[in-house]
Order: structure tokens, then C-alpha cells, then sequence
């Protein structure tokens, strides 16, 4: 996430070294390869090789939904979890009650919330 | 998202001791829950401490659910401490820090929602889903 903004923010100077954002962003460069890769595959970054390389986002960041980039960085957001094997009655009690229906207040409150939201200096005027 | 197994546990348990009008043994909770006898053990000790759960010594003895507005972000606050903590918690630019913010909002959203779900109205559903409960 990080990445991301730091990409929104420098982008537009062309493509950005991860070098630049570990620097930046005190993280290290090995960590950043390795969720620019998943960000790459999951088409929110474009790679760009060569002298002056770097990464570039793949979409506006107005179009790039924070819940999806999260989703995937994550690995599933959502609290509510495919039942495997048997589900006891209480299990699925709690699932339809309680998780399903914690996983679409997250949604709703992130709906609206895009890369470009949180890019901007004062974003959180969100309140829940 | 992962919510711990522990977390998960304490859920359940709280909500089959919600539909139980006596006490009820580790046994009982856990042909209930389908949640082995020690682990059910473990998780009371919190439970118990946060004021969740009442034990009660004796034949009759066994835990029973201390209060009925008991919410699950208590039950989950007791289970696994402060959950769904913010990867770069302790981090020195958090103040700052958008990324930060974003999941402080989701981590908001979580506990304040969380606050608005009774055990209580989970153990309503399950009795009337007529498929468990202890009664």
C-alpha cells in the first residue's frame, strides 16, 4: 500500500525505482519486489525495464479500488471463510450473523475509497 | 481476513453458552462445539478474566454466560487482545502515515460493527434456526 502511494506520488516523473521508494519509504527493496510482483499480476503496476526502469501504475489512480489492492495483498479480506468440511450449527449461525454481514460493512465503508482518495493530503475525513 | 482460531473458538462458545439456561461443562461445550475439552479450557481463562464467563464449582458447577449484552467485539477483545492490529503498528510514522490510516479505518469498521452484534441475538438466530443451542 505504501508502494502505491508512493507511486502515485512520483510517478508522474516517470517510472519509480524501488531503490528510490525503500529509500523513501525505509522498507526494504527485497519486500518491495515482492509485492510489486503481486501488485504487477494482479494488473495494478506496470513494469517498465530497462536503464531509468521502474514501476508505473497500471490504472488511474481514481479507478484503483483500496479494498481490492488490500484483498489481494491480504489474501482475501473478507472474515467470512468457505465452510470446509462439516459446519456445525453454531459455525454457520455466526457465518450468516455475524461474519457475512461484517464483510458487507467493510465493503460499504470502503466503496468509495480509491488510490486517488488517499493520495490526497487530507483524506480521512471519512467517518464511519 | 484471519480472524484467529482462538478468536473464532470464543465465538462459538459464547454464543452455545448464550442459548443454555443452566451451567454447563466443559464436556457438554464441547460435544456442542465440536471443540476439544483442553482447548475449551484455554479459552475460558481470558474469557473468564474479561468477566464473560462465569465458572462455578461443584455438581452442578460448570461456565455459564455472565451478561446478556455481551457484544462480539468484547468476546473477540478479550480472545485475541487488541485484534486486527495495523501491520505497522509501533511504527514511528504512523501519525502521518496514509497507509496507516487506512487501516485504522478498517480496523474501526471492524470493532465498531462488532459492538453492535449481541452473542445474545447470534444465540436468538441459532435457536430459532432450530438446528442447536442448549436448551
Amino acid at each position: 500500500m505504501r508502494l502505491l502511494v508512493d507511486i502515485a506520488e512520483h510517478g508522474n516523473e516517470g517510472p519509480v525505482a524501488l531503490s528510490h521508494v525503500a529509500v523513501r519509504q525505509n522498507l526494504s527493496e527485497k519486500y518491495l519486489q515482492q509485492v510489486a510482483l503481486l501488485l504487477t499480476r494482479g494488473g495494478y503496476l506496470l513494469s517498465v525495464k530497462g536503464a531509468g526502469g521502474g514501476y508505473l501504475l497500471n490504472m488511474e489512480p481514481d479507478k484503483m479500488s483500496i479494498y481490492q489492492v488490500l484483498d489481494l495483498l491480504e489474501g482475501n479480506i473478507a472474515f467470512e471463510e468457505t465452510p470446509q468440511g462439516e459446519e456445525s450449527a453454531i459455525q454457520r449461525c455466526i457465518r450468516l450473523h455475524y461474519y457475512q454481514k461484517l464483510d458487507l460493512e467493510v465493503k460499504r465503508v470502503f466503496k468509495d475509497i480509491t488510490l486517488a482518495e488517499v493520495t490526497k493530503a487530507d483524506w480521512f475525513s471519512y467517518v464511519i | 481476513m484471519k480472524l484467529s482460531t482462538k478468536g473464532r473458538y470464543s465465538l462459538e462458545t459464547l454464543v452455545y453458552l448464550a442459548t443454555c439456561r443452566e451451567n454447563c461443562s466443559i464436556r457438554s461445550i464441547s460435544e456442542a462445539t465440536g471443540i476439544s475439552s483442553g482447548y475449551l479450557e484455554q479459552l475460558m481463562i481470558p474469557l473468564k478474566k474479561a468477566g464473560l464467563v462465569d465458572a462455578e464449582r461443584g455438581v452442578q458447577g460448570g461456565y455459564r454466560i455472565a451478561r446478556k449484552d455481551i457484544t462480539c467485539a468484547e468476546v473477540l477483545l478479550a480472545s485475541e487482545g487488541d485484534f486486527l492490529p495495523a501491520p505497522c503498528k509501533g511504527c514511528s510514522q504512523s501519525d502521518f502515515c496514509k497507509t496507516h490510516q487506512i487501516w485504522s479505518l478498517l480496523q474501526n469498521t471492524v470493532v465498531e460493527f462488532s459492538k453492535e452484534i449481541l452473542i445474545e441475538s447470534l444465540a436468538a438466530h441459532l435457536v430459532e434456526s432450530e438446528e442447536g443451542g442448549g436448551i
